[in-house]
């Protein structure tokens, strides 16, 4: 096993030596070669071709040309499934694992429905999970989502048992705005018949992370993997079986059966679910999944219980049917079957989930008159823009810009991930870069009289000289990196050059040429990259360098100094409180000595102020609060606050904060505070305040907070705790495990990147700050029932935050060895993967993390 | 609190404009909020609880069957309670086996429907005319009341449409352009009407109570009425069976909530968007399927965004920039906060249904009465000129209706609604709501009345208050029916047409349809009138039940005895397997005994694999004299269920 791992390092290792021999998923055996072929022959009715395309993820060209767009429409709403890469074949027990991945699935909706008993069967609702994993396995009562109950990082959680990296469902690089979206499925699956992608792009970011998945734990003909988040190639014989066989008479049954055409979404379906019971009969299988996200999409959509449970009544025959074969298997392949979401639903009946703009406030003159970065276009704009599946960065205009009318495209200054609807992601361009592009238009312009022209032109120099230190400090580092990058590129170049032109059949089958366009993949995002941060370097140091006559008018282009595109560092929590979003109604002014006066001359926004006095206007629902804003968490600089490693701070508004603090033994607690300041100098203060009721996380008045008998709740709350300690008393309370998911989520990421064995240093090091550079400024948090999803309306419910509704799911488990059981002690994502691992007999990522099922 | 009031010489300024006017004009808002101290919609909210009950009222047809009628309380002119639907079920084969009844509903009147003038259809055939004359028919049958849907004959429909449709493109089509254009136009307006009907009773179903009591309807049996209304709307639906009927059902209104869902939200965040206020209205008691937009000429207009975009999805004028709000003179509304100072005044700007697809739909436009009419007009002239006057194919001239198409497409996705026969059911379904509405504030529900009446396109349709007001006339004529036994003759031939479809093949299936298409539904075969029929057909129905439920567990996958009660099972193998005792068919033997053979392999329970084996041995072609004699010692009705 430990070859394993070295292997599936090794594919990722940048220049270095073992980078030829390429991989995880590098050559399987020459044995397994042809058992992978023989194997999808038998699942394959059209033939030997077929089966010869099949589990080689390489899309028969004639094809893909043929079906591209009825593919991805396919495809987009269900899933093919595809075949992991390879790791070295151990000599593992022969236990076969299936899991039912659901995504959005609400363990306590789940758990009333299998509770409730049909009156026509004298069942369950939920036959069929009621008898698998209540009457025979093992059912984890208190499940939570680590971190945010998001999709992408709780998914790459409960895939890795590593802590996550990745921190939302779409990541902005700061400096280069490159744009992570890690729920677009059609960039990558139309990469994947252009061979230009092999891999999702979450997967892709793990493993340069060098955090492997859970399959990565299995030989590559061990492996079925259906179509999902975190998705390692694709497999396209499901949809030529779809396209060439059942289309047809698909579609004239659907006729007779309900009037109208069949759901392409349930074509797929049909037939992943035929073909993973196809490859159960293979013993050589170990692992299978099964991705379903009707339910998730369902929960977005309505909040009517019984349109939700008719789905789950779908799920539990699909789990019955998979059971039976799993049963049918049994002497030949023993099996587990394993039912996990990744997060609840924040989807109550009767009450509709609330929007509120983000962009519109940060475009409206109060909010700073910001040009808005988004990932999709907003539903509500009826583009027909909107269509484009391949979009991943929409900027929206403000009207009332104060200095950028017009410069929309190119300087969009606040980037807003919105994809997670109970929670978004704000980025805002440097303050301080503001200011100096300001002033460059200012001084660009003929409107300063020669005073005011010297002044401002000494404040530009003024706040670059602030930054020289830091600048300067980040180019050398950024240089240096991607100096290494450079050595990496050469490396790969050379690998690349010396691949064979043309690709014998045997090497296809044996995956070589995929191997090599994932080389090429990566070679190519590198240079990408590398040209990207050299721009941006280019653009600090011009800055750096910059002189500037202050007699005359500036005549130099303010692009070749302020990068576009770009935000800059990230705003320290002083700059938040105090955020230049344009010129004052003054215009530059001058103090007393004659200087620029900063604070007259710029027109600031608090931010957090902004935020949490928002008030809607249209709020119909009594069961709603009428600020849609809970609150705002902000990673402190470490070391700010005493006797803690790391401080976040949650405030709902001035008077109702709360400082979560980790110390060096990772035990937490949390203390109430109130206004919380940034000075100059990056100090901060806070007052303290004994605890109450109507704070952040509500912690405090909460009946079902669990503190041990006879302790004092404020006592308890503000003394030290481990995680489990704190989750096991709160994990019942309406924040369920905020105290935990907080640190998860804002902890400093590049410290969970622990890249690949045999990285250079100075790589791995790149690879961390690029992690880091995805870091938002502000994390804004949605009241109950309210969201800040732009792209579609969601009035049936969401998730994203730390209610207990949103963060509580399913983890159940049944079959060879697993005893009957309830377990109620609460746990949460990172123990999935390690549990998992265990019980098959492979290496543990987190060994402290394996849920003991005895 | 709001307070409204009709003005009818003064208008509200805009606060950009003049302070003076807003000043003035709260003034006489003031005075006319004291004299006409008039019902707010908040007050009518209220009200509304009180108008929320539909109930059903049952009224014995026969031994075995019942007709159910879905009441309005208090929905008439006079607060009478008016009749709205009514549902004709059969009982005969009523087995309330653990809540599982097998009663069949066979025939749905429409109480406001009213039949067509000879005036009417004439104007229906003129080519361009789009405007109601009159109120529509006042006529009630003293005799016998047509159903408006065949519930037992869903193919009916969609031979004699298909027919007309042929009819048309094959003969009228090639005529002369004046004779195509006329046969076009009132096709299209028959269609139309026929569609509004069948949006009205859905909406009246939609808002009607079900349980288990033997006066209402059940859920299931809500939903197999309602999939059935739906697909007589698809060219094809009739085709789809029973069994996927309740199915189809279920989906339509998990989608109808759906889209409701979606664009209450949708019009709520455009309302914030813009700076109007969003306000769900409830209707007669269909509750949060509507409702207003409020702007307030002193509130602040939103800046930051092209709000473009917004006014087109909205369907409306710009009010910020709209100079008639300065002088306005229709309805408001004034927001009493309870603090005693004079609140916000408030100008209703639309009224919007949310069960649209895509977009709220604009229904009502306070501000311009022909705004909607316009468009309407507009939608019927294009068609009628290019498929009455040109004549343009979809064979031959695909190409335009690509292109017409695609330039529908491209609108919608900018939020207008292009589907004509959608929009033409959320009109048919407010217009009703409106006429049995008592909870909105008087004037501002006669104002929505006379907007709506103004959008009112067809020749052929009658006004919606014309229909309510005779629905009880025809309520009375039905009751009658049902009383004096002309109900029970019909579901007496209803029967026996049942029975002698049994056991019939596919080909003799169709060749029956197309008789009776053929014979303009003069013929349909039915068995002779025999004393044996009613056991024979219950015994059919109970088998028909309990093949589909056998059918069902063991498509299933896996043990059957998992997901249903074993007991359950053998009752329901025991019952086939009696009835099957008595059925000759061959192709039903042949069926029954597939599925209890896939029973038999499927379950581990003994008792279930044992009651298989006896009944797969009953149903053996060679041992038919053995259930000859098992018919004898165990006639049907004694055998066991589980209550």
């Amino acid at each position: 096993m430990s070859g394993s791992s070295v292997n599936v390092h090794n594919r990722l290792a940048p220049g270095g030596a073992t980078v030829g021999a390429f991989a995880r998923s590098s050559e399987p055996p020459r044995r397994l070669v042809h058992s992978s072929v023989n194997a999808h022959n038998r699942l394959a009715p059209g033939g030997a071709t077929v089966g010869a395309f099949a589990r080689s993820s390489e899309p028969p060209r004639r094809l893909v040309r043929s079906f591209l767009f009825l593919s991805i429409c396919l495809v987009i709403l269900c899933g093919g499934f595809t075949p992991a890469r390879a790791a070295d074949i151990s000599p593992s027990p022969k236990l076969r694992i299936f899991i039912v991945k659901v995504d959005g699935l609400n363990a306590d909706l789940l758990f009333q429905a299998m509770d409730q008993l049909d009156r026509e069967s004298g069942k369950s609702t939920l036959p069929w999970i009621s008898h698998i994993f209540r009457d025979n396995g093992v059912v984890f009562r208190n499940f939570y989502t680590r971190g945010v109950s998001l999709s992408a990082p709780s998914w790459s959680m409960l895939d890795t048992g590593h802590h996550t990296v990745i921190r939302g469902n779409v990541e902005y690089d700061r400096y280069t705005g490159y744009v992570y979206d890690y729920l677009n499925f059609f960039p990558f699956y139309i990469g994947n018949a252009r061979q230009h992608r092999e891999d999702m792009p979450g997967v892709q970011v793990l493993d340069r992370a060098g955090i492997p998945l859970l399959i990565d734990a299995y030989a590559y003909p061990e492996v079925f993997q259906s179509f999902q988040l975190f998705q390692r190639g694709i497999h396209w014989s499901t949809l030529e079986r779809i396209l060439g066989t059942h289309l047809l008479s698909k579609s004239l049954s659907s006729i007779l059966e309900n009037g109208g055409a069949p759901s392409a979404s349930e074509l797929l379906a049909e037939q992943t679910e035929k073909d993973l019971i196809a490859t159960m009969q293979m013993p050589e299988v170990l692992y299978l999944d099964y991705y379903n996200g009707d339910i998730d999409h369902e929960g977005h959509a309505t909040n009517q219980p019984e349109a939700l449970v008719d789905k789950l009544k779908r799920l539990d025959a699909f789990v019955g049917r998979i059971w039976a074969a799993t049963q049918a298997t049994r002497a030949t392949s023993p099996s587990i079957l394993v039912m996990i979401s990744d997060h609840g639903m924040n989807n109550v009946p009767k009450v509709f989930s609330q929007g509120f703009s983000l962009p519109d406030l940060l475009s409206s003159p109060q909010g700073g008159g910001h040009h808005v970065v988004t990932n999709r276009y907003q539903l509500s704009d009826y583009k027909l823009k909107g269509l484009n599946p391949l979009v991943q960065r929409v900027i929206t205009p403000s009207t009332a810009s104060p200095y950028l009318a017009g410069e929309s495209s190119r300087y969009p200054t606040a980037w807003l991930d919105l994809d997670g609807n109970e929670r978004a992601s704000l980025h805002l361009r440097n303050s301080d870069v503001n200011k100096i592009h300001i002033l460059l238009l200012q001084l660009s312009g003929t409107q300063l009289n020669p005073i005011a022209r010297r002044a401002a032109t000494k404040g530009v120099l003024a706040i670059i000289e602030r930054h020289r230190a830091e600048w300067s400090s980040e180019c050398d580092e950024l240089s240096a990196e991607v100096g290494a990058l450079e050595q990496a590129i050469r490396q790969r170049q050379n690998d690349i050059g010396q691949q064979p032109n043309k690709w014998t059949k045997e090497q296809i089958v044996r995956g070589e040429r995929v191997k090599a366009r994932q080389l090429a993949n990566q070679l190519q995002d590198w240079q990408h990259e590398r040209s990207a941060y050299r721009s941006y370097l280019d653009h600090v140091r011009a800055l750096l360098n910059l002189k500037i006559d202050p007699e005359r008018p500036f005549t130099r282009k303010v692009s070749d100094f302020v990068a576009e595109l770009s935000l800059g560092d990230s705003n320290t929590l002083r700059q938040l409180e105090h955020y230049v979003v344009g010129l004052s109604g003054d215009g530059v002014v001058i103090d007393e000595h004659g200087a620029l006066d900063e604070e007259r001359s710029f027109r600031y926004v608090n931010y957090f102020a902004l935020l949490s006095s928002q008030r809607v206007r249209n709020n119909p629902q009594p069961a709603l609060p009428p600020q849609p804003i809970d609150f705002v968490v902000l990673p402190l600089p470490s070391n700010s606050v005493r006797d803690a490693r790391q401080a976040y701070w949650v405030s709902a508004d001035e008077d109702n904060q709360l400082l979560v603090l980790v110390n060096d033994r990772c035990d937490l607690t949390v203390r109430p505070i109130r206004r919380l300041r940034q000075d100059a100098n990056g100090l901060v203060s806070f007052e303290s305040q004994p605890w109450r009721a109507g704070l952040p996380l509500h912690l405090f008045e909460d009946e079902k907070l669990q503190v041990p008998p006879g302790s004092n709740r404020a006592e308890w709350l503000s003394a030290w705790h481990s995680e489990q300690e704190w989750l096991r008393a709160t994990h019942e309370c309406f924040y369920s495990n905020a105290v935990i998911g907080i640190p998860e989520q804002f902890s400093p990421v590049g410290d969970n990147v622990p890249g690949v064995p045999g990285e250079p240093p100075l790589l791995l090091r790149y690879e961390r700050h690029r992690r880091e550079l995805v870091r938002p400024d502000i994390q804004i948090f949605a009241s109950d029932h309210w969201n800040f999803n732009a792209r579609n309306f969601n009035p049936g419910g969401n998730h994203g935050a730390f209610f207990r509704i949103s963060t509580h799911s399913v983890w159940m488990m049944a079959g060879q060895g697993i005893p009957v059981k309830t377990i109620t002690e609460p746990n949460d994502s990172l123990n999935f993967a390690s549990t998992i691992l265990k019980l098959v007999g492979k290496n543990v990522p987190l060994p402290d993390r394996v849920v003991d099922l005895q | 609190m709001s307070k409204y009031a009709l003005q009818d010489g003064s208008g509200i300024a805009n606060n950009s404009q003049s302070s003076l006017m807003i000043r003035a004009l709260r003034v006489e808002i003031l005075v006319v909020a004291a004299l006409m101290p008039l019902q707010g919609i908040a007050a009518a909210a209220m009200a509304e609880n009180n108008q929320t009950a539909y109930y059903w009222k049952a009224t014995e047809a026969s031994e075995s069957a019942q007709l159910l009628t879905l009441f309005c309380k208090s929905c008439s002119v006079n607060r009478s309670d008016v009749p709205l639907v009514a549902v004709l079920r059969d009982r005969l084969a009523a087995n309330d086996r653990d809540g599982v009844t097998n009663d069949r509903l066979t025939d749905v009147w429409l109480l406001s429907y009213s039949p067509l003038t000879l005036y009417g259809r004439l104007l229906g055939a003129v080519p361009f005319f789009y405007w109601r004359v009159g109120q529509g028919s006042s006529s009630v049958p003293r005799n016998s009341l047509k159903p408006f849907m065949d519930l037992t004959a869903p193919e009916h429909p969609v031979v004699s449409g298909v027919g007309r449709d042929l009819l048309q493109t094959m003969m009228l089509d090639t005529t002369f352009m004046p004779i195509r254009a006329s046969s076009r136009a009132y096709r299209s307006n028959e269609v139309d009407r026929e569609r509004r009907h069948l949006e009205v009773v859905i909406s009246y179903l939609r808002a009607a109570p079900t349980g288990e009591e033997a006066n209402e309807i059940t859920n299931a049996q809500r939903d197999f009425l309602l999939a059935r209304l739906e697909l007589r709307k698809r060219l094809l639906g009739g085709l789809v069976a029973d069994r996927d009927a309740r199915r189809v059902g279920e989906e339509a209104g998990f989608e109808q909530e759906r889209v409701r869902s979606r664009n209450w939200e949708s019009l709520r965040e455009c309302a914030e968007k813009t700076g109007l206020s969003f306000e769900p209205i409830n209707v007669a008691g269909i509750q949060g399927q509507y409702a207003l937009l409020w702007f307030s000429p002193t509130g602040s207009k939103p800046q930051g965004n092209d709000l473009g975009p917004m006014w087109k999805v909205l369907n409306l004028r710009n009010p910020w920039t709209d100079n008639r709000l300065r002088n306005w003179k229709g309805p408001y509304k004034v927001l009493d906060d309870g603090s005693g100072a004079h609140g916000e005044t408030l100008i209703p700007l639309g009224v919007y249904s949310l069960n649209y697809p895509l977009t709220p739909l604009l229904l009502v436009d306070f501000r311009d009465n022909l705004h909607l009419r316009k468009y309407e007009m507009a939608q019927r002239t294009i068609n009628e000129i290019v498929s009455g006057v040109i004549g343009l194919s979809h064979f031959t001239n695909w190409y335009f209706y690509a292109g017409a198409f695609a330039y529908d497409f491209v609108v919608a996705r900018h939020g207008t609604a292009t589907n004509q026969g959608e929009r033409l059911d959320s009109y048919s379904s407010f217009r009703t709501a409106l006429a049995l509405d008592h909870s909105l504030d008087p004037k501002l529900r006669s104002e929505m009345e006379r907007r709506m009446d103004s959008i009112a396109v067809n020749p052929l349709d009658g006004s919606p208050a014309r229909e309510v007001e005779l629905a009880q006339s025809r309520f009375q004529v039905l009751e009658e029916e049902a009383k004096n036994g002309k109900l029970a003759q019909h579901v007496d031939e209803q029967r026996r047409a049942e029975l002698a479809g049994y056991g019939r093949g596919h080909g003799s299936e169709v060749f029956q349809v197309l008789l009776h298409a053929g014979s303009f539904g003069l013929y349909t075969k039915r068995a002779k009138p025999d004393a044996d029929n009613l056991e024979a057909l219950r015994r059919n129905r109970q088998m028909e039940a309990n093949l589909e439920l056998l059918d069902r567990l063991t498509e299933s996958g896996g043990r059957p005895e998992l997901v249903f009660d074993s007991l359950r099972i053998q009752n329901s193998v025991k019952e086939l397997a009696s009835s099957l005792s008595y059925a000759t068919e061959r192709g039903i033997r042949a069926h029954a005994e597939r599925t209890l053979k896939r029973l038999q392999v499927a379950t581990q329970d003994a008792s279930v694999q044992q009651e298989c084996g006896s009944a797969l041995n009953l149903i053996s072609p060679k041992e038919m004299n053995i259930a000859a004699s098992v018919r004898a010692a165990a006639p049907l009705h004694s055998i066991p269920t589980v209550k």
